[in-house]
């Protein structure tokens, strides 16, 4: 990536966090739901100590009224007196007690039960809103990514746009649904604690306040020293890891040279190279959270001795005290978390930028406003001085090609690698489209037409051929998936395919793909063919460059391929002398010209470049045996 | 720390087979630092000796220092303002009963106030010295435990990795390569996660509620029974709702890998999807997943945000529990079951309680991923029992240098007992003589040119390189003369200069840039943008196959083998490096005996011996010609061609 690209991103990154927290209102019920129950539940927290405090404050003094109430009567009045009380209301104080306690128990019960619930429902809801999120995220980037250009494929990787629909979606998804929320709770709570304590203790409160700068500061180091020690260890895993890879995938190579010993020794290189790092981070953190631990332990025995400072003066009472300290373990969580989130918030945002880039991404290939449908065509190609260029370069890959193929007519194309070749069938169902001249079929110039009434009149056959997790039933149907049994194994005949697809056990029902059997060249090939055939297209494009395939295979897929261009406007780039002798043009490509045209005996008589292509690459290609 | 419980929760459950067994072998490997582990053992003791006696000095300084004067509160009068009253009354009214708690120091009612604060300040001191100790071992004990648990990781990972190279080939046959892969670093993962922190907080956790459980036992039995009573269902109701969490997460797991291969696939093909015009079947049937993957999630999510807040409202309310009972005999005046309450031993036993909720929620969630490193730990040592499966003979002696005569006596192989890939293979090769195998998929074509170097050996029969039966001979020796190219082209992530050089690192950059030469890649190589320095990517990417070939080739013509084995490459390449890929073999094939897995025709008919194989055995053999002649199988195979050149007026090829 360049500089300015860079400079790019950075300032696209804020932004884009605060597009993607407007996704948050997408699911307007779960956010409000999420953050009542956030209220709700942070409320009583607060709630408990203040619960605890009058338990103990009722302990406390009817203690006392008891005490005074069981000395000697000719004591008691002075007793009284002296502690500035009154006989009856020690009395109605004391009879009540049990009733006091019972009930603040009760209470504290209760705020526990809705603080649990409550708890759980911001918990559960955020993390519904989240999910939620990451599958909106999901759904859309696949969707976009689905329909993008071939340009755009062109300079994107398949790796790096995974990492953008997993690791991206995964950790927006962990800031926007909980993140936030905790954000907000912490912020609550850190407020609503810090007031708590200036409004029952202010003095205290202010010797303890101290520490929560260190503790901010504390959490911020630990903030920025994490992420870099991380990173480095899952680089250095990465490396370890690599090693290993390819100790695996080469084995044989390794074995065959003899090198097990320097595998190994850069194997343990490595390893050591991960445990040092690993270490390091071990020794950070044995400093950093018991560092943590003790600053807030020291928060606490602080107001121990302030706080019993005040209580021997009589300000203070030991109930206020617990009250106090519970106080503080409030204050430490939140700032934890916040210090947290804060880290967090930098990746996210990142990872935000990343995703909107590609949701962001100009699609170059377009239906136009007003696009007309294509009408079903006869299949008369026309290439009108047609250039292109791909994206971002300066180098034409065609120019000024002009051509016209009739209905039914097959055109061969050849060329050395880079001659254009590719690039003229790419251009016909507009997986590009030109950056000059036109292309028109049936005189309809197909910029001007929707794209997926161009395609759906175009079959097409690429030289390596994918298929698709499912049945061998469903990859053939793949264009048309409303065909029936009887046109799919139709099409699978005509392709010299129902023979191979007999012979397994569950025939058409078989299931290939990444996850199924797998299928050899000349099957895959043939499935292709059946999966063309299928759709009865006027246009064919073809690349008929043979992968491995044995001579049988090669006999059956040839006379396929012929059924399939019987009657159809074809374009091929032709790898068969077959093909070639029986094209009704041959057009020998040369860096992106029209080096020269005709049919195979003239071109052989007058084409110099013809002939070389002819006799290198065409007789050779042919194998004995599959792989 | 934001979503540590569902990482754990996600993570995959295993148990192992024989525990004592694993556990113990595992024990072996932390022997080399025996003093780390047994140091962090009594750190662990130590370390919980503070945590359980902090609470308890917390309610001394309130029974012992700061009851005395609660009788003075605020808006009353001070402590002081008893006097006229007899003072075993006045120690009564503030709260003697409760000095019977006192162990720390014994109280004096009638102390002046400054004295009390100077106690109090002792006491708080030597809090603050426990809080500081407590932090310095805990401090200690975590960075010895994770020293100690990435060193002896360490050293497994290294006898792991120099056992896979000791494993024969057949080996990674039976295995996939991937399943060792994974369990290799997930089962090493796990182990990791677990061995420093997971361990050392598990022990802990587990004696610090075994021992908070005992001092308030020892405290008072009765009051204990009562604030442990929601002990019992913390463990219940963590242990459930884990259990729930983590079967949910099984399934989570299977959907997002769902998810995953559906968007991999999508992505890797989006070319066909769009020449097909799939794009909107393609995307509903993605979002069914997706969905699907969502709805997992939000299941096990349940249950992950259900423990947090029920074991907080479990433990506040055993808090209320504690508070209120305590008060209530405190009121009453009656002794607790033998005990005196005071408002100090509340307050201890409020810590105490509140102290079970973070080990008890740790052990929950450790418990299983303990039990799933110890299942990593038997898997990694399954693997390192399994026995090398060729070694070298104890009087093997290194391989003289070869001339290149070979011969296959009688030869059969097997990869599964019973299983005969060869069937009593005969061939002879002299110097210099070129072999090419041809016959169909898994007539054994590999598995014969896999017994030269010895990647396999022969269960029955021998062979001989001039002479010498070949498991005399170490591996080593006898490999570093044998040259291999193999039908995929491995290739490192490292420079162009450093694959050529794999085979003999000790090669000049002269050397390496003559063999690239003779390969023919050098062409290409100089156009690269760092030339011979080109860091290739992962596998080789950024070459294309053929160029992959020619590096390949460099790499053997530069270690100058006397025996060449090659496995021709049948995927299609351009016409242009085909060509060079043919001139460069021609080359490497000069002066060497060679075998060759034969794809082209070319290298069929140069060969001195075709040897045709099917189902293990030779079915026949000779030169192309001869073989043509005899019209048999060969014949089929090559009229079937033929047939075709006859339709296109065969060509002047220049082979």
């Amino acid at each position: 990536m360049t500089r300015s690209t860079d400079r790019q991103e950075k300032q696209r990154v804020p932004k884009s966090l605060g597009r993607a927290v407007g996704y948050l209102a997408r699911y307007p019920r779960l956010a409000v739901f999420a953050t009542l129950s956030l209220l709700i539940a942070t409320g009583a927290q607060l709630a408990v100590p203040q619960l605890i405090q009058n338990i103990i404050d009722a302990i406390v003094s009817n203690a006392l009224n008891q005490a005074i109430l069981s000395i000697p009567a000719q004591f008691q009045d002075l007793a009284l007196q002296r502690l500035g009380l009154d006989l009856t209301a020690v009395q109605t104080e004391l009879n009540q007690a049990n009733q006091t306690l019972l009930t603040a128990s009760l209470i504290v019960v209760l705020f526990a039960t809705a603080r649990g619930l409550f708890t759980f429902a911001q918990g559960y809801l955020s993390h519904m809103l989240s999910e939620n999120i990451a599958f909106e995220l999901r759904s859309d980037l696949f969707a976009k990514i689905q329909r993008l250009s071939f340009s755009y494929h062109d300079r994107n990787r398949t790796g790096q746009l995974m990492i953008r629909a997993t690791d991206d979606v995964e950790r927006l998804r962990g800031f926007l649904g909980q993140g936030l929320l905790l954000a907000l709770q912490s912020f609550l709570m850190l407020a609503g604690t810090i007031i708590i304590l200036f409004s029952s203790n202010a003095r205290l409160t202010l010797v303890v306040l101290p520490v929560l700068p260190i503790a901010i500061i504390v959490f911020m180091v630990f903030g920025s020293v994490a992420q870099p020690l991380f990173a480095e260890v899952q680089k250095r895993l990465g490396a370890v890891n690599t090693t290993l890879q390819e100790n695996l995938a080469g084995l044989k190579v390794i074995k065959a040279s003899v090198s097990e010993r320097r595998e190994q020794e850069k194997f343990d290189r490595e390893v050591d190279h991960l445990l040092q790092q690993r270490v390091k981070v071990a020794r950070v953190f044995s400093f950093l959270f018991p560092f943590i631990f003790l600053t807030a332990n020291l928060g606490q025995a602080a107001i121990l001795y302030f706080g019993g400072r005040q209580i021997i003066d009589g300000t203070f009472s030991i109930g206020e005290w617990l009250k106090f300290s519970l106080y503080l373990t409030f204050v430490f969580i939140p700032m934890g978390q916040l210090g947290f989130i804060i880290s967090l918030m930098a990746q996210a945002a990142a990872s935000a930028g990343r995703i909107f880039e590609i949701l962001d991404a100009h699609n170059d290939v377009e239906n136009r406003p007003g696009a007309r449908e294509l009408p079903s065509i006869s299949g008369k190609i026309e290439f009108k001085r047609v250039g292109f260029r791909y994206f971002g370069s300066s180098e034409p890959v065609l120019s000024d090609i002009s051509l016209t193929a009739e209905p039914g007519q097959t055109i061969a194309l050849l060329g050395s690698t880079g001659s254009g070749k590719s690039t003229i069938i790419n251009l016909i169902p507009r997986f590009y489209d030109v950056t000059e001249g036109q292309i028109c079929i049936d005189g309809h110039n197909i910029r001007e037409v929707t794209i997926e009434s161009l395609r759906r009149q175009i079959g097409i056959v690429l030289q390596e051929t994918t298929l698709f997790s499912g049945t061998i039933r469903d990859n053939i149907a793949f264009g048309r998936p409303e065909a029936s049994d009887e046109e799919i194994i139709a099409a699978a005949r005509a392709a010299a395919a129902h023979d191979f697809i007999e012979t397994f056990p569950e025939g058409y029902d078989t299931l290939v793909g990444e996850r199924g059997s797998t299928l050899s060249g000349g099957q895959k090939q043939r499935l292709a063919i059946a999966r063309a055939l299928l759709l009865d297209p006027r246009i064919l494009i073809l690349d008929d460059s043979t992968s491995s395939v044995d001579l049988n295979t090669e006999y059956l897929i040839q006379q396929a391929l012929d059924t399939l261009m019987a009657g159809r406007t074809s374009f091929v780039i032709a790898q068969r002398i077959s093909t070639v002798v029986n094209a009704d043009q041959i057009i020998v490509l040369e860096n992106g010209r029209i080096a020269d045209r005709g049919s195979h005996e003239e071109l052989l008589e007058r084409s110099p470049i013809y002939a070389e292509i002819y006799h290198s690459q065409l007789s050779e290609n042919v194998r004995l045996d599959p792989a | 720390m934001l979503d540590r419980s569902a990482q754990l929760l996600g993570a995959e459950a295993t148990r192992a087979q024989s525990l004592g067994k694993t556990l113990r072998r595992l024990g072996g490997y932390f022997r080399r630092y025996l003093w780390a582990v047994v140091l962090t053992g009594l750190l662990i003791v130590a370390a919980t000796y503070m945590q359980i006696t902090v609470p308890d000095l917390t309610g001394q300084a309130v029974d012992c220092y700061l009851g005395p004067f609660t009788a003075g509160q605020s808006g009353r009068e001070t402590a002081g303002g008893l006097s006229g009253i007899p003072g075993d009354l006045q120690a009564s009214i503030q709260g003697s009963q409760a000095f019977g708690n006192c162990w720390y120091t014994t109280p004096n009612p009638a102390a002046e106030t400054s004295q009390v604060l100077a106690g109090l300040g002792g006491l708080i001191l030597l809090i603050i010295a426990l809080y500081t100790g407590s932090a310095v071992i805990s401090g200690i004990q975590f960075y010895l435990m994770a020293w100690a648990g990435n060193y002896a990781l360490r050293d497994i990972q290294v006898q792991v990795f120099k056992h896979l190279h000791r494993l024969s080939l057949g080996y990674f046959n039976r295995q996939e390569s991937g399943d060792v892969m994974s369990r290799f670093t997930s089962d090493i993962d796990t182990l990791q996660q677990v061995i420093g922190f997971g361990l050392v907080s598990v022990f802990q956790g587990g004696l610090l509620i075994v021992w908070t459980i005992w001092v308030m036992f020892e405290k008072s039995f009765g009051f204990a029974l009562v604030s442990l009573v929601t002990l019992p269902l913390m463990i219940v109701v963590t242990q459930w709702l884990s259990n729930q969490a983590r079967r949910a997460f099984r399934q989570a797991r299977k959907e997002i890998g769902a998810v995953n291969a559906d968007l991999q696939e999508s992505i890797s093909s989006v070319r066909e999807v769009q020449a097909f015009g799939r794009e909107e079947e393609n995307i509903q049937q993605f979002n069914t997943q997706n969905a699907a993957n969502r709805d997992a999630n939000v299941r096990a999510q349940m249950f992950t945000s259900a423990l947090a807040p029920s074991l907080e409202a479990l433990s506040y309310v055993s808090l209320a529990i504690v508070a209120a009972v305590g008060g209530f005999y405190i009121l009453s005046g009656r002794d607790f079951l033998s005990t005196t309450l005071s408002v100090g031993l509340i307050i201890t036993f409020i810590n105490y309680s509140q102290q079970f909720n973070r080990p008890v929620q740790q052990i929950a969630l450790l418990w299983t991923n303990l039990q799933s490193a110890i299942a990593g730990a038997e898997r990694i040592f399954t693997l390192l029992d399994q026995a090398p499966d060729i070694a070298d003979a104890p009087d093997a002696r290194p391989m003289p240098e070869i001339r290149g005569h070979v011969r296959f006596e009688r030869v059969e192989a097997e990869y599964n007992p019973g299983d005969r890939i060869l069937k009593g293979i005969d061939l002879e090769a002299s110097p210099g003589e070129t072999i090419a195998i041809v016959g169909p998929t898994g007539a054994g074509k590999t598995t014969i040119i896999n017994l030269i170097p010895r990647f396999w050996d022969v269960t029955a029969g021998r062979i001989l390189i001039d002479g010498l039966d070949i498991r005399s001979a170490t591996r080593d020796s006898l490999r570093r003369q044998i040259g291999i190219v193999l039908q995929d082209t491995f290739l490192f992530s490292d420079t162009v200069m450093n694959n050529i050089r794999y085979g003999r690192p000790e090669a000049t950059d002269d050397e390496v840039v003559a063999a690239a030469r003779l390969a023919r890649a050098n062409d290409f190589i100089t156009k690269l943008s760092s030339g011979y320095e080109t860091v290739l990517g992962e596998r080789g990417s950024g070459l294309s196959q053929g160029q992959r070939q020619l590096i390949a080739i460099a790499r053997v013509a530069l270690t100058d083998p006397k025996i060449l084995i090659l496995d021709e490459a049948t995927s299609s390449v351009d016409t242009r490096t085909e060509m060079q890929i043919q001139e460069a073999l021609e080359r490497l094939h000069e002066g060497r005996t060679s075998f060759v897995i034969a794809h082209r025709l070319s290298t069929i008919r140069n060969a001195d011996q075709v040897l045709v194989l099917r189902d293990g055995e030779i079915i026949e053999r000779g030169r192309h010609q001869s073989l043509f002649d005899a019209r048999g199988f060969y014949h089929d195979l090559y009229m079937k061609q033929f047939r075709r050149r006859q339709e296109t007026a065969e060509p002047s090829i220049p082979i």
